[in-house]
């Protein structure tokens, strides 16, 4: 054992020892980074030719449409989105699941709380927002370009609304540093881009 | 993040579904069934106990010797056979057949030496009678009156057991502890928790979607028939499970063949969220994926799982592997709209690694919430291999999906899936739970998971709210602990219990009309006040109901027992309801007792202060005992009753009344305490306070300081870089925070060091070891110290003059807190490691070198970490000064070398 930590303590030893580290950690290094380098363009090869099947249909803005039952946003804490695109208070939901047009409160397409990026304070209006007939070349846009890298999600998107609930929520892009949001104030967002960062 | 399983009820199931295939009487409980009991004594026959374990050979001997000293020796008798194959094996008794046996030739045989005693022989007939209910008629969904099934008032302990359904063997809590059959236990969990007999029913998990974020699952795992979906989230280009652990998550859920989970016709959802190195393998523990900001409102994390639970996913998580540390429970599972899940093991004790105590958000000003909501068995299940078969794993990670597994099935069972969400699956398992005896609430939540019990609940469940805990009793040992350890008189810190509202009727609701107090007046409920607050919305599902307990005035002197309750109304938007605006209203009793003492003397009442320590750290506060280097971080914030609980307990012990004081200094009456108590507090003195303390002081009042260390070289050494931030954090003090201790003692011309000590002690005969700590480095002349020299860890080079450090920037702090999972294996290597770097320390600067093999990436403790902490310079070779290098050097599995 003394042999060993005196063998250890001579400079030539911990010499090779320290040159041998440095080599393995170079090659393995670098391995790394090559097999990184594949693993992207593995992606991009599959990714630029074959446009992702996209299903989701678009509103037309015709929404004098006659419906029956609506989806809506579920979630709220007092607000609810139908799939109209119109925000109403919980207690003016219809059983059917619509909003009930005739409350005084209720909007449809309202933007409140938005900003110009496309983020808002608020989830409802974010999706109400979103469900405007003037927002599908923006949403287009976003599926074909930025939505690559969630495609896990966006594939599962059917329509409009199911594209504006799922695009509206929070995500990985809403964060900074994987721990707080880059801007608390506007956190939900259908635009293209993600929120403005905060400066701390 | 720990492993989440989540289930979504499947909302577009048809409304007019045919029942299912099973018997529907079974389902709607339409049947009664009684149970009669009657025994008889078998003629001749008796039952020889004997002191101990004996083979059959010797058993037949000690009887036969034991008739021969009987007086009448033409007594005929014979040992009736056994015949299974237990009869092999020692017994402890005897079945005999004596014809004529006198009084006294049983006598005789009880005077054997090895004869314990002599019964005779009795049977047991148990008579099963199915009677149709009254009820029979009425269809199964039919409104049956509200069922209150959570209005039990009595705060006797809750141990009823029916002998009907659900009543299984192993559910019997704690009666069989000094008869354990421990090889008899069948380690398959489902079965344990009595599944099949849903299963029979023809309940197995159909139309009810599962989702499991971890570690992924195979393509084509043979013991999964429904997996719906498959995807990776993490950077790793695979969606198989590299570890097992996600393999088995899933397997206990919905295996279908071998080890049989719940639900195998669920349609199971596979997220691939953890990589294989962010698991530990071999000790079932995911990491934490670090969160910063740990606040209820602010974290992105929260808000996530609310989102998830507003949108009626039930969402199940484990509790944590931190025990059996108190106040060590982990995010999300300790969120109130989630179903934290602790483990047991197969003999229903709390297993040791079940993270416990209370939740931590509330303090300094408030208390915590009861949690965990349940627990089951997490200790050496049996569950899917990662390719094949079967392995056995524990941890509250495995115990969690038991509870997911479990809550699939009866998702399935109910015919009306829009019943089922959040709340209501979590009033059931809570409402069914068997409590264990001798645990408290802080460690078993409602109890164990019952599932059949969960099954008949959720079956006759009608929209309501209830509350978790659903009764105060205060009183009531030990499952109200620390409640029931000490009890309250006048002039106390006001007792607050924290209650959790489930609100099974929508996403969101309100209390309306204020909480209503009713003192029982013959029961002296007008001997103590009672204040409540509570969330102004109860969204999503849940809200807090705190309530907080004080004894009157005129009930200074008295002694006894008080009684009341509070009264809630909960109230929610009728989403089903054809008339617009309508509401669903509950009203839930919250039952309160009370045990009053007249105010103890002044002297036996000690103050701890809880306000200056810190909550969850909002900045990076290094461990208090530097050597637990695999898990640096303090993030367990200190509190009486749950890290220094055994202080708690042995000043209770000591006849000493503890209370908590969740306010600045300035806020109690200090003519009313003996003495306060801070203990490695964190945070800093008002100007005010040290006014007021240095007054207190001066009218009697004693003040322990239990301090810590604090150096600012080797709090700049203890940094670390977080692969998650990407950025370095310095720890915002040390231990404790000496200098905001010493601007509060250096009135009394005392102060602490910043140096660093460790080593044993002895006194009063009790050896204790001192971990990391500061000296006392200016104390007053007439004052007394009884020191003891220890070894000193420190760095520093020693200053000659003991020097007061400036003060810390806790004020101006800008960086939220971090939050680190700690590692709990305590690797001998860690000490060898740094006794090698010490010895070496003593011969600067000859060149030394040090092998220490990288054990985990995630966990910065990493070895140039366990260096740096060491405080010696670090430098890995040339590149090792660069953290984030080093971080690969690690990755590589390959020695670290140190020049020290």
């Amino acid at each position: 054992m003394m042999v060993l930590r005196r063998l250890l303590r001579k400079r030539w030893v911990l010499g090779v020892v320290f040159g041998l580290s440095l080599i393995y950690f170079l090659t393995s290094t670098l391995k790394q980074e090559e097999r990184t380098i594949r693993d992207r363009t593995l992606l991009e090869v599959r990714d630029p030719d074959h446009r992702i099947p996209w299903k989701v249909r678009f509103n037309l803005g015709n929404s004098s449409r006659q419906i029956t039952q609506c989806r809506n946003s579920i979630q709220g804490k007092t607000l609810l989105t139908d799939e109209l695109g119109y925000v109403c208070e919980r207690k003016d939901l219809l059983v059917n699941g619509c909003c009930n047009i005739n409350a005084p409160s209720t909007r449809q397409y309202i933007c409140k709380s938005c900003l110009a990026n496309g983020c808002c304070s608020i989830y409802e209006y974010c999706v109400s927002c979103c469900l405007q007939p003037d927002k599908q070349p923006l949403l287009e846009r976003f599926l074909n370009r930025a939505a690559e890298g969630f495609q896990n999600l966006f594939t599962a998107v059917e329509d409009h609304f199911e594209l504006c609930l799922a695009k509206c929520r929070t995500s990985s892009q809403s964060v900074q540093h994987e721990n707080t949001y880059r801007n608390p104030q506007a956190k939900y967002c259908y635009g293209e881009s993600p929120p403005e960062l905060l400066p701390v | 993040m720990e492993p989440l399983e989540g289930t979504k009820s499947d909302s577009d199931h048809a409304p007019d579904q045919e029942p299912l295939p099973s018997n529907s009487a079974s389902n709607c409980s339409q049947l009664t069934l009684k149970l009669e009991f009657s025994s008889k004594v078998v003629e001749h026959e008796y039952i020889v106990a004997f002191t101990g374990y004996f083979s059959a050979k010797a058993r037949s001997l000690y009887i036969s010797s034991a008739l021969r000293n009987a007086a009448d020796r033409a007594l005929e008798w014979h040992v009736v056979p056994r015949e299974n194959p237990a009869s092999d094996f020692p017994s402890d008794f005897e079945l005999v057949h004596i014809r004529q046996a006198s009084a006294r030739s049983l006598l005789t045989l009880e005077d054997h030496p090895y004869i314990k005693r002599v019964t005779p022989q009795r049977k047991v007939f148990r008579s099963l009678k199915y009677i149709p209910s009254p009820e029979a008629a009425a269809p199964c969904n039919a409104t049956r009156g509200t069922q209150k099934w959570q209005s039990w008032q009595s705060s006797r302990p809750f141990r009823r057991t029916s002998l009907s359904l659900g009543a299984g063997f192993w559910h019997a809590t704690g009666r069989h502890s000094s008869r354990r059959l421990l090889r008899a236990i069948p380690r398959h969990v489902a079965q344990i928790l009595q599944a099949d007999v849903l299963w029979q029913m023809g309940h197995t998990g159909s139309g009810v979607k599962v989702a499991v974020f971890d570690t992924g699952l195979s393509e084509k795992h043979p013991h999964f028939k429904n997996v719906k979906e498959r995807t990776n989230w993490t950077n790793e280009k695979t969606l198989d499970d590299g570890l097992g652990h996600g393999t088995f998550v899933a397997g206990v859920i919905a295996s279908m063949r071998e080890c049989q989970g719940f639900a195998p016709d669920s349609e199971l959802h596979i997220f691939r969220v953890f990589t294989n190195n962010q698991v530990h393998d071999g000790k079932i523990e995911i990491k934490q994926i670090t969160d910063g900001n740990f606040n209820e409102q602010g974290s992105h994390r929260v808000g996530k799982v609310w989102e998830l639970t507003a949108n009626r996913v039930i969402m199940v998580s484990a509790i944590g592997n931190d025990g059996p540390l108190y106040g060590t429970l982990n995010n999300p599972a300790d969120q109130m709209d989630v179903i934290g899940v602790g483990g047991i093991d197969f003999e229903d004790n709390i297993a040791r690694f079940s993270s416990r105590g209370m939740t931590t958000w509330e303090l300094p000003g408030g208390y915590g919430r009861v949690k965990p909501d349940i627990v089951t068995y997490g200790s050496g299940v049996r569950g899917s291999g990662m390719k094949e078969g079967c392995r056995s794993l524990s941890g509250t990670s495995v115990a969690s999906p038991v509870v997911a597994g479990a809550v699939t099935l009866l998702a399935s069972t109910v015919l009306n899936r829009e019943l089922v969400n959040p709340a209501s699956m979590k009033q059931a398992l809570i409402a069914s739970a068997r409590r264990l005896p001798g645990v408290n609430m802080f460690e078993q939540g409602h109890g164990k998971l019952d599932l059949i019990r969960a099954y008949q609940i959720l079956n006759s469940y009608r929209p309501q709210a209830s509350l978790s805990p659903s009764y105060i009793d205060l009183t009531e040992c030990p499952y109200m602990w620390p409640y029931c350890s000490q009890p309250i008189y006048y002039g106390g810190m006001p007792t607050i219990v924290n209650v959790t509202i489930l609100n099974g009727m929508g996403v969101t609701g309100r209390i309306i009309d204020k909480p209503v107090w009713q003192p029982y007046l013959p029961q002296n409920g007008d001997h103590m006040d009672v204040a409540v607050s509570y969330s102004p919305v109860l969204w999503p599902w849940a809200g807090y109901l705190a309530v907080s307990i004080s004894v009157a005035k005129k009930a200074a002197s008295w002694e006894g027992i008080a009684q009341g309750h509070v009264m809630v109304t909960v109230a929610s938007p009728a989403e089903n309801d054809s008339e617009v605006g309508g509401e669903l209203t509950s009203t839930v009793k919250l039952p309160i007792k009370v045990k009053i003492v007249p105010t103890p003397p002044r002297s036996k009442r000690v103050l701890w202060d809880q306000y200056h320590n810190l909550r969850y750290p909002p900045g990076y506060f290094p461990r208090d005992n530097l050597r637990m280097k695999n898990d640096p971080l303090d993030w367990n914030g200190d509190h009486i009753h749950t890290n220094f609980r055994d202080m708690y307990q042995h000043l209770r012990s000591m006849g000493y009344f503890v209370e908590v004081l969740g306010a600045p200094i300035t806020c109690f009456d200090a003519s009313q305490y003996g003495t306060l108590l801070m203990v490695d507090s964190e945070e800093e003195y008002f100007p005010e306070e040290i006014t007021k303390l240095r007054r207190d002081i001066d009218n009697g009042l004693s003040l322990i300081i239990f301090s810590d260390w604090y150096n600012t070289s080797v709090m700049r050494k203890v940094k670390f870089y977080d692969e998650n931030t990407r950025q370095w954090w310095m720890p915002d003090t040390g231990g404790a925070n000496v200098p905001a201790l010493n601007d509060l003692i250096s009135v009394w011309g005392m102060a602490f060091s910043d140096g660093l000590y460790e080593g044993d002690f002895t006194l009063a005969d009790h050896d204790m070891y001192y971990a990391s700590g500061c000296s006392i480095a200016r104390f007053p002349e007439d004052g007394i110290v009884i020191a003891k020299n220890l070894k000193d860890q420190g760095t520093p080079p020693p200053q000659n003059t003991p020097h007061l450090l400036k003060k810390g920037r806790k004020r101006e702090r800008k960086k939220e807190g971090r939050e680190r999972r700690r590692e709990k294996e305590r690797k001998k290597g860690g000490r060898k490691e740094e006794r090698k770097e010490e010895e070496g320390k003593d011969k600067p600067p000859s060149l030394s070198c040090v092998f220490l093999p990288c054990r985990s990436f995630h966990s910065f403790t990493c070895v140039c970490g366990l260096v740096c902490v060491c405080g010696l310079v670090c430098v890995c070779g040339l590149v090792c000064v660069w953290f984030s290098v080093c971080v690969w050097f690690s990755v590589c599995g390959l020695v670290c070398v140190c020049v020290v």
